[in-house]
């Protein structure tokens, strides 16, 4: 397989690049286990006590709940959870530390069927954006408690709101000028085709940007667990940004549009859990181009070992142009790429709100 | 550093290791800062301009006939290009020159004949195209119409253009090459063709021959005077396919106008013409749909443009059809992909087929674990 190939290129000495290739042979070997792997599930079931020292344990108190699993970080190597090589994708990984349960689902984009009831019942009066990922999910569980957050597309989507955003795109202007004197040049002329005043309005309204502000589906089994606001206070960073060993790792799209091409609409969700604790990022992003970049985080952070959940709400929102000047010195090749990619723009839009929330189990 | 598949490949400059080790996958991430790969950052957006490339400087005044020293030539390409091998700049030239001799002279409105299979957007996804070719049967034994996006998303949109637009010089009677909205300069810019001709060939040059040619790609078809075929949809402009035909179509996508709206617009279920609520395109409902089929004696309008989960799927009771051909569309959709075969007495088929699993290749774009923050 040698995908070394010189190009010819006037003066420019330079080899094409199979990126896709290596990311995914970088992936499969994630999963392989370092250790034997001829072991059963059982093996991975660590009934060991759970303790809070802070040194890295030597045995795992973590268990894996799915058969399919790959063996997980102290039995073998990380949980990357993967759909296998063939469709159809599915995957439902899931791990328990101490009362706390995390699992992931992830399934193709919804089928026409699924579209249909979605459009006609689920969701009535938006129109669907082009990739639903409709069954998959991020889910969170407090089994003592019987409390759940669950990060899925239907309940996201149930937060666009069905009126006019306000947003255009960046040419409307000119394109509804355009048609405006056509139809008043057509008028004169009733023998053409025609087309009828009321088409030149926008006839159904919703937020085509699809942006929500969702934070998770909360489901409670008693009503005292409800999160307390206190945006003085801030996640734990120093302790999240430790390179402790992450035991589950997953990342994926709830759902997605390319806003016919004028840029993109993107909720996703991503996951790591460590021994003491996890992290969640839920981010929705937005980029009109020529107009605006918006991004919606939610970070969920539990503590395992203190019951204690936290989550900060941030939304950041930018001009088009005046984030593209902004980073005109540090992207010198293709100044537009910053705008696309979401960690940027998280870091350089300005802030418009933020909230901070807690909630403790005894 | 994070290779983000979820967003089209950009960067590529940047981003890209100028080796690989494809076998050792030593998953080092260090080497991936080296580069030797350098672009003129003065490019001048006047390099952008239509017409830059040359590839149409020395147009021919008749069709490009095929004697055997090109035919040599083309088969060599295909060959070569069937491997998923991308020509050097000098040969996408040529290619690009004998192609401008045979789609100018194609007409808005490409007449078509029977038995034919209908295609839909491909995406640079170049190995499910070549499922496609195995599913469909090889051409020129089966004879095709593709309606457009070639380009953007998938991995592979250099390999497709220039395999498509070989073959379509190689037999211009046997394929057919409509134009997708994808196919302008402006959107390759954003989702990744762009970035690609950068990243494979060093310089912008091989993305501005194909620009270039692309405004020559006819922009819709009739298939037996029953089927008009296209890649978006109608446009309340246009009442007649005859209007379509007199459309001035060698020129970039405009923002507006019936070209746009041939490349662009989607039907709904609203009736009538709809604005989007962007601001800017056209819905068309099934009243739409049936007046115009009615008013030009067609049975169905076979457009692309939208993803489906089936591969394909019928709206306004079957006056219209989506065909989508672009399977587990950037490489995590899931999704099938469809072809349609229009058989000598007009009955249609679809064949929905899954992505071409091969070694090596993504089936699902996945970052590897990070500490995100």
């Amino acid at each position: 397989m040698a995908d070394r190939r010189p190009l010819r290129g006037p003066g420019i000495n330079t080899f094409q690049i199979d990126a896709a290739r290596k990311v995914h042979a970088r992936t499969v070997q994630a999963r392989i286990p370092q250790a034997a792997a001829s072991a059963a599930s059982e093996r991975f079931i660590s009934p060991s006590p759970p303790t809070t020292s802070a040194v890295r344990r030597l045995v795992p108190r973590h268990v894996c709940n799915s058969p399919n699993n790959p063996p997980c970080a102290s039995c073998g190597t990380m949980i990357v959870p993967s759909p296998a090589a063939t469709l159809p994708l599915q995957d439902c990984p899931s791990m328990t530390i101490n009362n706390w349960t995390i699992s992931t689902r992830k399934k193709p984009i919804l089928n026409s069927q699924e579209l249909e009831d979605w459009e006609n019942n689920k969701l009535k009066g938006l129109t669907l954006p082009e990739m639903i990922f409709g069954n998959s999910y991020v889910r969170i569980e407090n089994t003592l408690h019987g409390w759940t957050l669950e990060f899925n597309a239907l309940d996201a989507l149930k937060q666009v709101k069905l009126a006019d955003c306000g947003i255009r795109v960046s040419y409307s202007k000119k394109w509804m000028d355009s048609k405006q004197q056509k139809q008043a040049q057509r008028s004169s002329s009733p023998t053409e085709f025609e087309v009828d005043d009321s088409s030149l309005k926008i006839a159904h309204h919703y937020d085509w940007t699809y942006t929500t502000r969702y934070r998770g589906t909360e489901e409670s089994k008693d009503q005292r667990y409800k999160f307390t606001r206190d945006d003085t206070q801030q996640l734990p960073l120093d302790k999240l940004s430790r390179p402790d060993h992450i035991l589950f790792y997953d990342d994926m799209i709830l759902f997605e549009d390319e806003l016919a091409d004028n840029g993109i609409s993107i909720l996703n969700v991503k996951i790591r859990v460590m021994d003491e604790r996890l992290l969640l990022l839920n981010r929705f992003f937005l980029r009109v181009d020529d107009v605006l970049l918006r991004v919606i985080d939610t970070r969920v952070c539990v503590e395992f070992d203190e019951n204690k959940v936290m989550r900060e709400y941030k939304e950041m929102e930018g001009d088009y142009k005046s984030l593209l000047a902004n980073h005109r010195i540090s992207h010198s090749h293709d100044p537009k790429a910053a705008l696309r990619d979401s960690n940027w723009v998280a870091q350089h839009a300005p802030v418009v709100s933020r909230e901070y929330e807690t909630l403790n189990f005894d | 550093m994070d290779l983000d598949l979820d967003v089209p490949m950009h960067d590529a400059i940047e981003d890209q290791p100028v080796t690989q080790d494809e076998d050792k996958n030593s998953g080092n991430e260090n080497e991936l800062t080296a580069t030797t790969t350098s672009v003129d950052e003065d490019e001048e957006k006047d390099d952008f301009k239509p017409g830059s490339s040359g590839i149409a400087d020395h147009k021919s005044a008749k069709p490009l006939e095929l004697n055997n020293s090109n035919i040599n030539q083309l088969d060599q390409w295909i060959d070569y290009l069937g491997k998923c091998q991308i020509l050097s700049e000098d040969d996408v030239a040529r290619l690009c020159k004998m192609a401008v001799d045979v789609l100018q002279f194609e007409e808005n409105v490409k007449p078509i004949n029977v038995p034919v299979t209908i295609c839909g957007d491909v995406h640079g996804q170049f190995h499910d195209l070549m499922e496609l070719f195995r599913i469909g049967g090889p051409c020129p034994d089966t004879n095709y119409l593709f309606m457009g996006d070639y380009v953007d998303r998938g991995y592979y949109s250099v390999e497709t253009v220039s395999y498509l637009v070989a073959m379509k010089v190689r037999y211009p009677h046997r394929i057919t090459i409509l134009r997708g909205n994808h196919e302008s300069r402006q959107i390759t810019q954003v989702y990744g063709f762009y970035d690609e001709c950068l990243r494979k060939y060093g310089s912008a040059s091989v993305w501005k021959m194909f620009t270039d040619l692309f405004d020559y790609f006819p922009i819709t078809a009739l298939v037996d005077n029953k089927v008009f075929c296209l890649h978006g949809g109608l446009s309340p402009m246009i009442e007649t396919i005859d209007q379509v035909r007199e459309l001035n179509r060698i020129q970039e996508v405009p923002h507006e106008g019936p070209m746009c709206d041939l490349l662009w617009s989607d039907p709904d279920d609203r009736g009538g013409w709809g604005i989007s609520p962007r601001g800017a395109g056209f819905t068309f409902g099934q009243d739409i749909s049936e007046q115009f089929n009615h008013t030009n004696d067609l049975s169905l309008i076979a457009r692309a443009h939208q993803l489906v989960m089936e591969g394909y799927a019928w709206s306004h009771q079957q006056n219209v059809v989506t065909i989508f051909s672009a399977p587990n569309y950037c490489y995590r959709c899931g999704n099938q992909a469809a072809i349609m075969e229009v058989d000598e007495n007009h009955n249609r088929q679809f064949l929905q087929y899954d992505p071409s699993i091969r070694p090596g290749e993504p089936t699902v774009s996945r970052k590897t674990p990070d500490y995100f923050l």
